[in-house]
């Protein structure tokens, strides 16, 4: 197999949930088709990644060098870090409740995972009741920008949602932001169903396991009206539960580039965006590229 | 490939329902409209790739489980697009739409079709037997029923074949197998067994195949079961044959 280009190779992805190595004391995953070997320390709880590689007599593992712990997931860089793991400034905020919510595997591209986390028009069908609801089904006109250190940032997004969130009691009108802000890494900033001039943050990070496959950690950073980290976990890994199985019927699994090889409309915007901005940035892995 | 090829039998495409169904290598989603028509379509949405075939036959439209695009039969327009529902779709915004046609019991798919392709001559009235899946390529599957179609290997129908995707037995003459369940089913299923059964190799894949058997005779209801039953358990054990064979 060919290199895979330096944008993702030398760059952070999550691996692992701490808690869950924690509880299991070890793990194996994947990340962009290179096995690993986590492992937590019984006596100092030092958490160790190490690398397959092939050796003339078998396979040995190595330790990777790169390895940090941050919101509650396991990053890890291949290559050469180039750049810290994103920042997230809500997170240090005193009284918010950040967790994470959950890892989910799921048969396609990361890159399909990541454009569907931006999706507006389909929250009113996949997550009817929920995230949006029959007849509110309009995409009104939103805005589109790149960020200055690449990615993209959308804002202006409005949509009627029955059960924004673990605490909603009624529907509403809920403004969103959405930003992608590495080819496998968007977050999204909601309206509070009780204080709607403040946000509450989803993150999504995308594992990608292997062109076709991935992993999706959740990280929610919420205001403190949500009491029960275990009623936010439940209702995220409800929510990707219903968009699990669309995402593993898309065809091809690799996220197409060329703007000729999906239909887009005006409510397609971030994800035209998206694809732009992968392709101008030469992320190939998961990604089918503009012939 | 220039020709038609079964793709499912009439009774699996029914309203509410939508058909998976494939032909060398590319899925279809096969549905029936409300006003009785029938589609086979690429098996992905223009728009973001899911397979319709997850999708929903509202009345004459296939309604897509992403965005809920809807889809007209025949031409596979798009009729409406629910983020912009004062929006007309454009002309181009259609699902890929193979020629299919209806006839003999099965649904009718060509993925390139020559205009005046015509549609294979089958007997009427006729038997159409549940589609066998077979984890083999077609030539595979094709030749394994040249040897002959009957119980441990007891030739019942000789087999010839007309084209790489269609064959034919026909019956020899009756003669006693000295085995009497053998015996008692043949003689069960006398008027079906002097009839000629068609085999339509239906290609999926370069690896699976469909064994969709035909039957030139209409069946009394009172013989239909041990007819079905007997010819069931014949592609069975040819299924059985193919996959096993090195």
């Amino acid at each position: 197999m060919s290199r895979i280009e330096s944008i993702l190779w030398d760059d952070w992805h999550v691996v692992a949930e701490i808690a869950r190595l924690r509880r299991q004391g070890r793990m194996t995953t994947t990340l962009l088709g290179e096995s690993l070997r986590l492992r937590r320390d019984a006596n100092d709880g030092r958490i160790e990644v190490d690398r397959k590689r092939a050796a003339a007599d078998g396979s040995v593992y190595q330790p990777v060098g790169a390895v940090e712990l941050r919101y509650g997931f396991v990053w890890v860089c291949l290559g050469t870090p180039v750049r810290p793991i994103v920042d997230f400034a809500e997170c240090a905020e005193p009284k918010r409740l950040t967790a994470s919510a959950g890892s989910v595997r799921v048969a396609v591209s990361g890159l399909r995972a990541v454009e569907n986390f931006l999706d507006l028009s389909h929250l009113a069908f996949v997550h009817a009741g929920y995230l949006g609801e029959q007849p509110h089904t309009e995409i009104h006109p939103y805005t589109v920008e790149p960020l200055a250190h690449g990615g993209i940032i959308a804002t202006g997004c409005r949509v009627y949602q029955p059960k924004a969130s673990p605490v909603a009691a009624a529907g509403f009108d809920v403004d969103y932001i959405y930003s992608v802000l590495r080819p496998y890494i968007v977050v999204l900033y909601k309206a509070n169903p009780i204080e709607p001039r403040r946000k509450d943050m989803i993150a999504l990070f995308v594992q990608p396991v292997s062109e076709e496959t991935c992993v999706a950690h959740i990280l929610t950073c919420y205001l403190p009206h949500d009491a029960d980290p275990h009623a936010i976990r439940r209702f995220q890994q409800f929510i990707f539960g219903q968009d699990r199985p669309i995402l593993e019927n898309q065809l091809p699994k690799r996220l197409p580039l060329s703007p000729r090889a999906e239909f887009s409309v005006r409510a397609d915007k971030s994800s035209a965006a998206y694809r732009r901005y992968l392709a101008a940035a030469g992320v190939r892995y998961g990604a089918i590229a503009e012939a | 490939m220039d020709r038609w090829f079964a793709v499912a039998r009439s009774e699996e495409v029914r309203q509410g329902h939508v058909f998976q169904s494939a032909l060398f290598g590319q899925e279809m989603a096969v549905w029936r409209a409300q006003s009785g028509g029938v589609n086979a379509w690429e098996n992905r949405c223009p728009h973001r790739g899911v397979r319709l075939s997850i999708g929903e036959q509202i009345g004459d439209e296939l309604r897509c489980r992403y965005h809920g695009w809807r889809f007209a039969t025949g031409t596979g327009q798009c009729t409406y697009m629910p983020a912009h529902p004062t929006q007309k779709p454009g002309a181009a915004l259609c699902a890929t739409v193979y020629r299919s046609s209806e006839r003999y019991g099965y649904v009718w798919a060509s993925l390139q079709p020559r205009e005046d392709a015509p549609l294979l001559p089958l007997p009427e009235p006729g038997t159409t037997l549940r589609g066998v899946y077979v984890d083999a390529p077609a030539e595979s599957v094709g030749e394994r029923l040249l040897l002959g179609y009957g119980l441990d290997g007891e030739r019942r129908l000789c087999v010839r074949r007309l084209d790489p995707y269609l064959l034919i037995g026909e019956p020899r003459s009756v003669r006693s197998t000295g085995d009497a369940s053998a015996d008692a089913m043949e003689a069960a299923t006398s008027e079906a067994a002097a009839a000629p059964v068609l085999f339509l190799l239906q290609p999926l894949d370069s690896r699976a195949t469909v064994i969709h058997a035909c039957i030139a005779a209409a069946i009394s209801a009172a013989e239909r079961l041990a007819v079905l039953r007997a010819h069931n358990t014949r592609l069975l054990a040819i299924r059985a044959a193919v996959e096993q064979a090195p």
